[in-house]
């Protein structure tokens, strides 16, 4: 039996309605002035957070709650660099700087399974955290001033441009034969290795590759705010953020962290400058939900509708 | 050097494990019978804190006497979670990898609900109480009455709870439980009965422990996540699962603690807690004291 390694015929709508999405949003953000751009320049940013994770855990079924790390990284290596290397050339050194971290550590750490990875990942993203703050303070460096960043119409299209490469990698490695030998991870581990299916490489290749996207994402947003603050950039709410919104839009579907990432920031431009704490409350009562209602989330959801009733999927 | 060696290093390294050692009973007893990894444990925490501090400043009341007040609220949600959210999870009939990683889940939207509902109702300003606070000198080693309630009151919830579990008819079916859940029903023993009471143990115990530590400690809605943390170390590193593994983990973590930052500096704690986390679960998964266990 052959599996085709990508299928390029029947995937042009799906890439065309990416990049013609991707560009009128752009467009719209831009053109309604310059609050919409920061909406736009968010929107973008949570998609490719989080369709880079579910690069990896979407595909694999290893829960990743330390992804914030990738993002730390990058945006670090850029502020350090700031004014010393130009951003075209420091962004993609984040990315690489987050890659490269995650194949270090992608061997111990993915070892261990199940709710001990979950938790040892995010561990690990505050130890990191807590080394370069401990650098950071120790060298009087508590915070660096970032003057002189490019405008946010700059960053939205860098950030859009990765959010849709991003995007596409989801859907391409998804149904590639990369992507099935994740799915097989996901599915049964075990019996995958016991039939040839190079576990440990692909879960390792899947990991580095999911730490890139967040790096440059990181090095960008830390372009954003004017000064660099290491608790800012490691905060473990994009990661749990992260989760949330592939929760709800539904892993393992490349449309699904498009539609966690509309309805997260949906959401919070209802309630966030009102009333912050109820956000968090509805946020939080919508991931119970999704858990115990709708496990594959919106996109679930979706699909059955589409679905005949009676038949088995 | 010579400070090191002082009973004031001691006491403050006992107060801490005997509230570390409370702490992760409660997380231990709660996974152990139900394989859910909660991470909403230090809001429970946080939550008894609130408890204590509006006992005092409404009633005037000692904290102390508020305690079973505390723990009754918190076992009191830890049934309306277990028949909400998690009696269902439980006889689902789902393979135990899932039910672990939707209980995260699961708890993570828990703790996020409860830290902002606090928020919302009594503002993310910090707040503290004085009780108790006068200090008592033994020897050489000063100590508070709020410090030395807090290790008393630990040190007789933990006996008391060990009394229980290996001396009583529902103690050791708690115990069975966690040994081996299929077992467990066959020899009769009511499994939801046993879950309920776990549950409600270990969310109350939790309750009791964030009581003291509002007593020494200033309270916040987001107090709570490195009390979750440091739970997590202590089970780990006891074995997940294992209860008395868990209490010697815990006076083993706050030893190490203590004596650490003593050695170096305060900015190293959260560096020496996250490391050993990381270290423990890559090396030793199965934890120092447990042994491999099969699921």
């Amino acid at each position: 039996m052959t599996i085709p390694f990508i299928s390029t015929n029947s995937s042009l709508p799906a890439v065309s309605a990416t990049v013609i999405g991707a560009v009128l949003i752009v467009g719209l953000g831009v053109t309604m002035g310059s609050y919409w751009t920061v909406v736009a320049l968010n929107l973008f940013m949570w998609i490719a957070l989080t369709q880079s994770w579910s690069l990896f855990s979407g595909m694999t079924g290893y829960i990743s709650l330390g992804h914030v790390v990738a993002y730390g990284i990058g945006a670090y290596l850029v502020a350090v660099t700031f004014k010393m290397i130009p951003l075209w050339l420091s962004i993609p050194l984040g990315g690489l700087a987050a890659g490269l971290f995650a194949l270090i550590v992608a061997i111990p750490v993915l070892r261990v399974r199940g709710p001990y990875f979950v938790i040892l990942t995010f561990g690990l993203a505050e130890l990191v955290k807590y080394i370069l703050l401990y650098t950071e303070t120790t060298f009087g460096k508590s915070s660096r001033l970032l003057f002189g960043a490019p405008k946010t119409e700059v960053l939205l299209y860098w950030v859009a441009a990765l959010a849709v490469i991003a995007t596409l990698i989801t859907y391409f490695v998804g149904r590639s034969r990369f992507g099935k030998g994740l799915a097989a991870v996901r599915e049964d581990e075990t019996a995958a290795e016991t039939i040839g299916v190079p576990v440990t490489r692909l879960k390792v290749l899947a990991f580095a590759a999911s730490a890139v996207i967040p790096g440059m994402i990181g090095g960008l947003m830390a372009m954003r705010s004017t000064y660099f603050d290491v608790l800012q950039v490691f905060n473990p709410t994009i990661s749990f953020s992260i989760v949330t919104m592939a929760i709800i839009g539904g892993a393992g579907d490349a449309r699904g962290p498009i539609l966690g990432a509309l309805f997260m920031l949906g959401l919070a431009e209802l309630l966030w400058s009102t009333a912050p704490q109820l956000y968090f409350i509805l946020l939080g009562l919508f991931l119970i939900g999704f858990v115990l209602f709708a496990p594959n989330g919106l996109i679930g959801l979706i699909k059955r509708r589409k679905q005949p009733k009676g038949s088995v999927s | 050097m010579e400070s090191l060696l002082s009973g004031q290093l001691l006491f403050a390294a006992l107060v801490l494990g005997g509230l570390y050692a409370l702490i992760a009973l409660g997380l231990n007893l709660v996974y152990g019978t139900m394989r859910l990894l909660n991470i909403a444990h230090g809001d429970l925490l946080m939550i008894g804190g609130y408890g204590a501090f509006w006992c005092f400043t409404l009633t005037g009341m000692s904290p102390l006497l508020g305690l079973p007040v505390i723990a009754a609220i918190t076992a009191g949600l830890g049934i309306a979670l277990y028949y909400l959210l998690f009696r269902g999870q439980l006889s689902s009939g789902k393979p135990i990898p899932q039910i672990e990683a939707n209980s995260l889940l699961l708890f993570f939207g828990v703790s996020v609900v409860t830290q902002n509902v606090i928020a919302l109702a009594f503002s993310a300003t910090p707040r503290a109480y004085r009780y108790l606070d006068d200090v008592y000198h033994f020897g050489q080693v000063a100590m508070t009455g709020n410090r030395i309630a807090a290790l008393a009151i630990a040190l007789t919830c933990l006996v008391a709870i060990i009394l229980v579990l290996n001396r009583t008819m529902f103690g050791m079916s708690i115990k069975a439980l966690i040994q081996n859940r299929d077992a467990a029903r066959i020899v009769g023993i009511n499994v939801e009965r046993v879950q309920l009471t776990s549950i409600a143990l270990g969310f109350g115990v939790a309750g009791i422990a964030g009581g003291l530590v509002s007593m020494a400690e200033q309270i916040s809605p987001f107090m709570g996540f490195p009390f979750t943390i440091a739970s997590f170390v202590v089970i780990i590193m006891g074995g997940l699962g294992n209860v008395f593994g868990g209490i010697i983990a815990g006076f083993l973590l706050a030893f190490i603690e203590i004596y650490a930052v003593a050695l170096t500096s305060a900015n190293m704690r959260s560096i020496l807690l996250y490391g050993i986390f990381v270290a423990v679960l890559i090396l030793r998964p199965q934890g120092l004291l447990g042994k491999a266990r099969q699921s």
